[in-house]
């Protein structure tokens, strides 16, 4: 009896422990599962779980070849190679392989690198193609790894850089399309979070895990045509060594549709090499980022003007004595001696500054340039033709330029007895094109544009053309263009024959604190040239530090070997 | 004294449900203890554990294979890009420029245009 009392008593002991230990068993399990489940969660997810960004592929850029779009700027998979120091065991025959095979692409001092053992991370080589990457894994070199990266490649060199611009280390655009289409090139990265393995490969097991695709950058085609490019570009090169000048800009347009065919300038840089460059002027875009005084040039908005008003014909006329008595200043004719009643149209072909003059006194009847009437100039200039404003083009770093209203005091009758000839207002050169060829396209503005459409499934989708705006009168776009071609007469023998063909020629002085030095000028031209119809708008510009370019010895001749080359290129048909 | 009855108690709804449906009971003859039943549950749990691991590691195959396929095509259109490169270099304009077709053309003389 004793023996089972004790047998009983031994069992409860037992199972007594035994529930003991099973409730601190499942106690600690509480806490570990229930109370402290975020906290080993994160611990595990933080081994186990990855967050991986999937980069998206930034989207190419094509232009034109005709009306085929081609690329001009592609991505490419380069390697940076690297060396963690401490695994390397072989010093020698890393630095000899790739010498051998990357030499081009190497780090002075590999050697030094390669012995640094308390780092672990040297890099050696970068923008390693895959060719050079693949032979130097076949070389199983210890210590040695391979980083794959994407860098932008440019198929046709340094054509058109500044149009294009760059994609910085950092991965975002930097001007011209690059910048300012930034946000369609460069897509949306995306997520992958997955358990993975040791080797970081993802599996499927796990309820967290997420699978984001990354949204690719759109495959952007622009209005830029790589043979007008090329070919602006060489006649550029040719002005710059005809005038010994250092720096020329050149716009080509299709009037009709605003689009942008060539945007060049030199000095011009190359793109895949823009860390090299010193001089970080390069970069701009002059034709859109450097508003300066045009010149004579601006006389064509201002007969424009004058037309669009009714206030002259181009065979009305004017009592031109050289000079003009504008409050107290004296403004002059550069050209003098065809003095007497003039017509407007003579004074357009002779650039007589007091012709420019005389259309703002037409506006007033008692020949004042009063500020009702430079309140319509304004209008004219800047809400109608846009000048002094950005005109919205999709490039980075477009600027508006300066135009004085007349509700300022510096707005006086000089100020915009000057800006009727092109003085004392700054716009870019962009501006002057969109103005112009809207002249010359029956008055209808469209917005000068560089893109051209898209590339979607391989397929290139065009976009859709700007809505035109009346900016003048046809009957103002039709006189204008007589009097333009009127004027071309002086340099018709060297023009193709059987074209229409017009423009205005602007010499400027280049204005230093403030003052005319009157050792400097800028040489602009403006035309446009097509068969029955204007087919292509050419502006040019020319300036040397120091040097007088002229609208008349220094642009024109750009303008004529780019615009008899754009007859053969469009190829259009003699009228007669 | 051992003794050991060889009746079985049958409930009085399954003596009415074999007495109406005219069906005869058969009981097995192996008895299972409760250590048994255990260690029988044990057993299933750890073969639907196996199952589990079999399935989940079959998965796992399947990601590796998965991972390899798309390395694969990471690979290919890498090289279809490295092509493509090549491509649009050989026919840049430079490079057309300088082509002996290119340097074998002639400006003509006369140009005739259909009307």
């Amino acid at each position: 009896m004793n023996i089972e009392i004790q047998h009983i008593n031994r069992s409860r002991i037992l199972a007594v422990i035994v529930v003991l230990v099973a409730v601190a068993f499942s106690m600690r399990l509480f806490y570990l599962q229930v109370v402290q489940h975020d906290h080993y969660t994160a611990l595990a997810n933080q081994e186990q779980v990855k967050r991986l960004t999937i980069p998206a592929k930034r989207g190419l850029i094509y232009g034109l070849d005709g009306s085929t779009p081609v690329p001009l700027v592609m991505n490419q998979t380069v390697f940076t190679i690297f060396a963690d120091p401490q695994m390397v065991a072989n010093p020698e025959k890393i630095e000899k392989t790739l010498k051998r095979v990357a030499g081009g692409n190497l780090r002075n001092d590999i050697d030094e690198l390669l012995l640094k053992k308390d780092t672990r991370y040297q890099i050696l080589a970068t923008e390693v193609s895959r060719d050079q990457a693949d032979m130097i894994k076949k070389e199983g070199l210890s210590g040695i790894g391979f980083q794959e990266t994407s860098q932008r490649v440019y198929p046709e060199g340094r054509l058109g850089s500044q149009v294009l611009g760059f994609v910085d280390y950092e991965g975002t655009g930097r001007y011209g399309v690059e910048g300012g289409l930034q946000e369609e090139l460069s897509g949306d990265d995306g997520l992958l979070q997955s358990v993975t393995d040791i080797s970081a490969v993802p599996l499927n097991i796990g309820d967290q895990n997420i699978n984001q695709p990354a949204k690719d950058g759109e495959d952007v085609v622009i209005t830029i045509d790589r043979a007008v490019q090329a070919r602006a570009e060489q006649a550029l090169a040719d002005g710059l060594e005809r005038s010994g000048a250092d720096s020329a800009s050149a716009i080509v347009m299709d009037p009709q549709t605003g689009r942008v065919m060539a945007m060049a300038n030199l000095p011009d840089y190359e793109p895949a090499e823009f860390n090299k460059v010193k001089d970080a002027a390069l970069f701009n875009n002059s034709t859109i980022s450097l508003p300066y005084e045009q010149g004579s040039n601006v006389k064509i908005f201002t007969f424009a003007m004058g037309l669009d008003k009714g206030t002259i014909r181009p065979d009305s006329t004017y009592l031109n004595t050289d000079s003009v008595r504008i409050e107290d200043r004296v403004i002059s004719n550069y050209v003098k001696g065809q003095t007497g009643r003039i017509t407007f149209q003579t004074a357009l072909n002779w650039s007589l500054n007091t012709g420019a003059v005389a259309v703002l006194q037409s506006m007033d009847s008692d020949g004042e340039i009063t500020k009702s009437v430079r309140q319509t100039t304004y209008d004219y200039f800047y809400n109608k033709f846009r000048l002094g404003q950005p005109t919205g083009i999709e490039l980075a770093g477009e600027v508006g330029g300066r135009i004085i209203s007349p509700e300022r005091v510096e707005g006086n009758a000089v100020r915009y007895s000057n800006m009727s000839f092109g003085q004392g207002m700054d716009i870019t050169m962009i501006q002057s094109a969109a103005a112009f060829s809207a002249l010359v396209n029956d008055g209808e503005y469209r917005q000068p544009t560089v893109i051209a459409g898209k590339i979607e499934g391989g397929e290139f989708k065009e976009a859709e053309t700007s809505s035109p705006e009346r900016m003048a009168l046809k009957s103002t776009s039709s006189d204008i263009k007589k009097m333009m071609e009127n004027g071309r007469q002086v340099y018709s023998y060297l023009d193709k024959q059987g074209y229409k063909i017009g423009g205005k020629t602007g010499t400027a002085e280049v204005a230093v604190n403030g003052r005319y030095s009157g050792e400097e000028s800028v040489g602009t031209y403006i035309g446009y040239g097509g068969d029955d119809e204007p087919k292509y708008v050419i502006m040019v510009r020319i300036a040397a530090d120091g040097k007088h370019m002229q609208g008349s010895g220094d642009a024109v001749p750009i303008f004529t070997e780019l615009s008899n080359w754009m007859i053969d290129y469009l190829k259009l048909q003699p009228k007669g | 004294m051992n003794y050991q009855s060889n009746q079985q108690y049958v409930s009085r709804r399954r003596q009415n449900w074999s007495r109406n449906q005219n069906t005869v009971a058969y009981t097995s003859a192996i008895k299972l203890g409760p250590v048994a039943h255990m260690v029988l549950v044990a057993l299933m749990i750890a073969v639907l554990g196996l199952i589990y691991l079999t399935q989940a590691t079959r998965t796992t195959g399947y990601d590796y294979a998965a991972q390899q396929i798309e390395q694969d095509i990471a690979e290919l259109n890498t090289q279809k890009t490295d092509l493509e490169i090549e491509n649009a270099r050989l026919t840049a304009l430079e490079t057309i420029k300088s082509s002996s077709v290119a340097s074998s053309m002639t400006t003509p003389e006369d140009v005739q245009y259909a009307q």
